[in-house]
C-alpha cells in the first residue's frame, strides 16, 4: 500500500482512503469503505465549485476515527487559503463523518459543494481477482437519504447515505448550496450505513454518531488499561522497550470481536484485510501472548470451539472436530463461489488447538474452560486418528477434498512451492509434512495430561501417552534424513523422504517428538550457515533447488517462525542458541520501528546489514506482532511448573538487565529479572545492535 | 410439518453422549414459513440437554426461512452459513447460538470422505 492511504478499523469494518479523506477506487483497487468482506462505497469524493482539495494534516484521534484538514487550491506547496476544510470521520457501522468549513475571510463566501458517492458492492475475493459482478445494482433517493443497493436473488446488501444539513441528493451524491459570512463556519454530518439483510446487522445510525459521542469508546483510556494490565518491562536495551509496546498496541488493535466469542476479544490474523477468525493464526498468536494477555487465549478456544467441523463436507473440507481454518462473510462465500462458509482446509490448527488450551491451563489454572470444552478437544484429538490419517500409516496428512477453490497445502507454508526436495521436485498427495506430526504429537501429551487431572478419565490418558510414543519412534525412524541429519521437509504419497532442509526442524524441538539423541544435530542445522541468516532461520536452506532468499516460504526469515524455533531450542536446553535466535529478531525488529514485518528476505546479514522487507498487505500481522513477546518467555526461560513460574534466564550480550513485572498466571502476579551475559561492546557498529551471546562469532562475508 | 424436519427435531431431543451441543445454554426458535402459515420450534438447550416443543414465545435467537429450504438443510443439501449470508434465511439475536446450532445439520449426502484403512487404498473414492 503507498503511503498516502488511511486506514480507519472498529472490528470487521474500515476505510482506505487517500490523505484527503476522498475514496475512489478501481475494480482492482483496496480503497474504501468495508463491512463483512464487501465494498459499501467505492466512491466518495469531496469538491468545492469543482476542485479537489489538498491535504494539509492528517490525525489519527483513535483507532476508529481520523480527523483530515484540508485547503482548496492549485497543487502548489504554499497555498494563501482563506478556507479551511476539517472532515473527521469515525467507523462503525458504516460511518460517521463531520464536514466543516471555516471562512478566514473579511467577505462572505459562496460554494458549491459536492460529494460524489458510489459503491461496487464488491467482495474482497473480487477484488484481489477483479471479476465481474453477477447481480444488479439500485438506489433510490428522497429530500433526505441517498441508498445504494446491490441485489442477487436474495442476497441484498446497502449503503445509506444522509446528511444532517439540506442537501440535494442524486443517484451519484449530493451537493450543497452554501453562504458563509465573514469569519463564519458551516458544517454537517454525514451518516453512512452498511446492512446486510439477513445476518441481523441491520443499523438506523452509524456506531459513533455525534449525539452518541458520550457513549464512545474512549479508546486512549481502554488502551492505556491494556497497557497497565500486561507486565510492565524495565531494560536498559531501550529499543526493547519500544518493540515490547508496539507490539501490545498492535496487538490492541488486532483484537475483534466475532458473533461467537461472547462479547469477547480475539486476535485476528492481520490489518486490514484478515480481520476475520483464522485457526491457526489466533491460536499461535494467542499461544505467543500467553504470559502477557491470556484471555486472547480464552476467547479463541471459545470461538474456535462455536466453529468447530461437525460433519462431513468435501467443499468445505470440513470434517468432524476439524478446527475452522477461515470464515468470510462477502458475496463470494455467500454463493459457495468460495468456500469460507467457513472453510476447513487446514491440517495443523486442530492439534494446535489441543496444545493451546492445555498451555493456557498451565498457565492461568483455569480448570473451568478445559472441563467446558472437553468435548471439543476430544473431538479434535479424534480428528488426528480418524480424518487426518489420510493413508492409513499412522501420520497426519492433507489432501483437499475440494479441488477447485480449496487450499493445496494445508499448513502454515501454503504458497504452491513450498513443500519439495533437495533437487527441487514437488511431492504427490496426500503429503504429510514433518510439523504436522509433532504438533499431534504435542497434542496427544497435552491431551494426556488434560485427560488425567482436569477429565479424570486415566485410560483415555494412558491411551493418548501410548499413541504419542508409538507416534514418537516411528517418527524419528521414518523421518529423519541420515546423511543430513534432520528431519526430512514431508513424507511423499509413497512413503519417500521429502528431503530438503527446513525451518520445520524448529517446530519439531518445539512439539518435543525430537529424539534427545537428535536434539544436537537438529540445533546444528538450525543454526548453521545454510538456514541461519544473522537475523533468524529461513524457511528453506541455501542450497536447496528451491532456494531464494526472497522466496515467501522457500527462502524467506518469517518472525514468528523464529519464535517458535526460539520456544523449541530452549525446550531442548540451547539456551544460548535460543538468545541468539532472539537478538537477531529483535534486532531486526528495531529496523522496523518496532513493528516486525510477516516476513524478511534470507540474506545474510553482513551482506545487506538491515533487513529487507518482505512486500506484504497486511500489517501490522498478527503473529509478527506476537514474536517480540514469545522471545521475552524464552529468553527469561518462563515456564510454568504447577503453581510456580519457573524463571531461567539468558540473555544476549548487549542486554544488562532485564524484567518484566507482574505476570499474570495462577500464581497471582509474579516479578522475572534476568541478566545478560557479557556486556555489548557498540563501539565497532554503525549503531548498537543486540550481538548475541558471548559465544558469538562473526558471520561470514561473502 | 414435513417428515424430515420433525425426525430432526425428534433426533434432537433424545439424550446423546456426548450432548450435540456440548455445554451450550440458550433458548433458538425456528420459524418456518409454509404457505400463509408459519410453524414453530423452540429449543429450550441447558447445558447441553435440548429439549423440543411448538411453543410462539421469546428466545435468544429467532431463525426465520420456509420449511423447503428447512428440509434440505435437514438432508444436508443446503448450508446453513451459506443459506444465511444469501438472505434465504434470517436470525435475529444471538449469532453465536445459531452457529453452535447449524453444526447440527448433516454435511452434504455425496461427501467422497471415507474413513482411513490400513491399505492404501480408498482414502478418496
Amino acid at each position: 500500500m503507498s503511503d498516502n492511504l488511511v486506514n480507519v478499523l472498529d472490528g470487521n469494518t474500515f476505510v482506505v482512503s487517500d490523505n484527503r479523506g476522498d475514496v475512489e477506487a478501481s475494480p482492482a483497487d483496496t480503497t474504501g469503505l468495508f463491512s463483512f468482506d464487501t465494498r459499501f462505497l467505492s466512491k466518495w469524493v469531496l469538491t468545492i465549485d469543482g476542485h479537489r482539495l489538498n491535504p494539509l494534516s492528517v490525525d489519527d484521534l483513535q483507532y476508529f476515527e481520523t480527523r483530515f484538514f484540508l485547503v482548496p487550491g492549485t497543487g502548489t506547496i504554499y497555498v494563501n487559503a482563506t478556507l479551511s476544510v476539517i472532515r473527521q470521520r469515525a467507523v462503525g457501522h458504516g460511518f460517521h463523518e463531520e464536514l466543516t468549513i471555516l471562512n478566514h475571510d473579511d467577505q462572505p463566501v459562496d460554494l458549491s459543494v459536492r460529494i460524489d458517492a458510489g459503491s461496487d458492492f464488491a467482495d474482497l475475493f473480487e477484488i484481489k481477482d477483479a471479476t465481474g459482478k453477477k447481480g444488479k445494482y439500485y438506489h433510490r433517493t428522497d429530500k433526505q437519504h441517498l441508498l445504494l443497493g446491490y441485489e442477487r436473488e436474495t442476497f441484498r446488501r446497502e449503503t445509506t447515505i444522509s446528511s444532517s444539513a439540506p442537501a440535494q441528493f442524486d443517484e451519484g451524491g449530493l451537493s450543497f448550496s452554501l453562504h458563509i459570512d465573514p469569519h463564519g463556519s458551516w458544517t454537517t454530518d454525514l451518516d453512512v450505513v452498511t446492512a446486510l439483510l439477513g445476518w441481523g446487522e441491520k443499523h438506523d445510525k452509524p456506531k459513533y454518531a455525534r449525539e452518541g459521542r458520550s457513549a464512545r469508546p474512549n479508546m486512549h483510556r481502554s488502551l492505556e488499561k491494556w497497557l497497565d494490565d500486561a507486565p510492565s518491562i524495565v531494560t536498559d536495551w531501550e529499543p526493547l522497550k519500544v518493540t515490547y509496546r508496539r507490539s501490545l498496541v498492535d496487538l490492541a488493535a488486532l483484537r475483534f470481536s466475532p458473533p461467537v466469542a461472547g462479547g469477547a476479544s480475539l486476535p485476528a490474523a492481520g490489518l486490514p484485510w484478515f480481520m476475520t477468525i483464522f485457526g491457526r493464526d489466533s491460536i499461535l498468536t494467542s499461544l505467543q501472548a500467553l504470559p502477557f494477555v491470556p484471555e486472547l487465549a480464552a476467547a479463541t478456544i471459545r470461538a474456535l470451539s462455536a466453529w468447530q467441523g461437525s460433519r462431513v463436507d468435501d467443499f468445505r473440507d470440513e470434517d468432524p472436530g476439524r478446527i475452522v481454518h477461515e470464515m468470510r462473510y462477502g458475496e463470494t462465500a455467500a454463493f459457495e463461489e468460495q468456500p469460507h462458509s467457513p472453510y476447513y482446509g487446514n491440517a495443523d490448527a486442530t492439534p494446535l488447538f489441543v496444545v493451546l488450551l492445555d498451555e493456557y491451563e498451565r498457565w492461568s489454572g483455569d480448570i473451568k474452560l478445559v472441563r467446558d470444552h472437553e468435548a471439543q478437544a476430544r473431538a479434535a484429538l479424534n480428528w488426528i486418528d480418524e480424518y487426518a490419517d489420510l493413508q492409513g500409516n499412522g501420520y497426519v496428512s492433507y489432501q483437499r477434498r475440494n479441488e477447485e477453490t480449496g487450499l493445496e497445502n494445508q499448513c502454515w507454508k501454503d504458497s504452491w512451492d513450498s513443500i519439495s526436495y533437495r533437487d527441487g521436485r514437488l511431492p504427490g498427495f496426500p503429503r504429510a509434512t514433518c510439523e504436522l506430526q509433532g504438533y499431534a504429537y504435542d497434542a496427544k501429551i497435552r491431551g494426556a495430561r488434560l485427560a488425567r487431572t482436569v477429565w479424570k478419565d486415566p485410560d483415555y490418558a494412558d491411551r493418548l501417552e501410548k499413541q504419542a510414543a508409538d507416534l514418537k519412534r516411528r517418527f524419528n525412524r521414518d523421518f529423519w534424513v541420515e546423511n543430513g541429519q534432520y528431519y526430512a521437509l514431508a513424507l511423499d504419497s509413497d512413503g519417500s523422504q521429502v528431503d530438503a532442509l527446513s525451518s520445520n526442524n524448529g517446530h519439531l524441538l518445539w512439539s518435543g517428538i525430537v529424539d534427545k539423541t537428535k536434539a544436537k544435530a537438529v540445533m546444528r542445522n538450525l543454526m548453521g550457515p545454510r538456514l541461519f541468516s544473522g537475523w533468524g532461520v529461513r524457511t528453506l536452506a541455501e542450497g536447496e533447488s528451491r532456494f531464494n532468499p526472497i522466496g515467501y516460504h522457500t527462502g524467506a526469515v518469517w518472525p514468528f517462525d523464529n519464535a517458535f524455533i526460539a520456544w523449541g531450542l530452549r525446550r531442548y536446553g540451547f539456551k544460548a542458541e535460543a538468545a541468539r535466535i532472539a537478538a537477531g529478531i529483535l534486532d531486526a525488529a528495531d529496523f522496523f520501528d518496532g513493528r516486525l514485518p510477516e516476513a524478511f528476505a534470507g540474506y545474510e546479514r553482513g551482506y545487506t546489514k538491515y533487513p529487507v522487507e518482505y512486500p506484504t498487505a497486511c500489517s501490522p500481522q498478527a503473529w509478527s506482532t506476537g514474536t517480540p513477546l514469545l522471545l521475552l518467555r524464552t529468553m527469561l526461560g518462563l515456564e510454568p511448573v504447577g503453581e510456580q513460574l519457573l524463571v531461567d534466564p539468558t540473555l544476549p550480550t548487549a542486554i544488562g538487565h532485564l524484567a518484566l513485572l507482574d505476570i499474570p498466571g495462577r500464581w497471582g502476579a509474579v516479578d522475572a529479572f534476568g541478566r545478560g551475559r557479557v556486556v555489548a561492546d557498540t563501539t565497532t557498529k554503525l549503531r548498537p545492535q543486540l550481538s548475541a551471546t558471548g559465544d558469538d562469532k562473526p558471520t561470514r562475508r561473502r | 410439518m414435513t417428515d424430515a424436519t420433525s425426525e430432526f427435531f425428534a433426533r434432537l431431543a433424545r439424550p446423546s453422549s456426548p450432548p450435540p451441543l456440548g455445554n451450550v445454554t440458550g433458548t433458538i426458535r425456528i420459524d418456518l414459513d409454509q404457505g400463509k402459515a408459519t410453524e414453530h420450534w423452540l429449543l429450550t438447550v441447558a447445558k447441553g440437554n435440548i429439549s423440543v416443543s411448538n411453543k410462539n414465545v421469546k428466545a435468544d435467537a429467532v431463525v426465520h426461512t420456509d420449511t423447503e429450504l428447512f428440509d434440505r438443510m435437514v438432508r444436508g443439501e443446503a448450508n446453513a452459513m451459506a443459506s444465511l449470508l444469501r438472505g434465504l434465511m434470517t436470525v435475529e439475536g444471538d449469532p453465536e447460538i445459531v452457529v453452535v446450532f447449524q453444526r447440527l445439520f448433516p454435511g452434504p449426502p455425496n461427501a467422497r470422505f471415507r474413513r482411513a484403512t490400513a491399505t492404501n487404498e480408498g482414502r478418496l473414492a
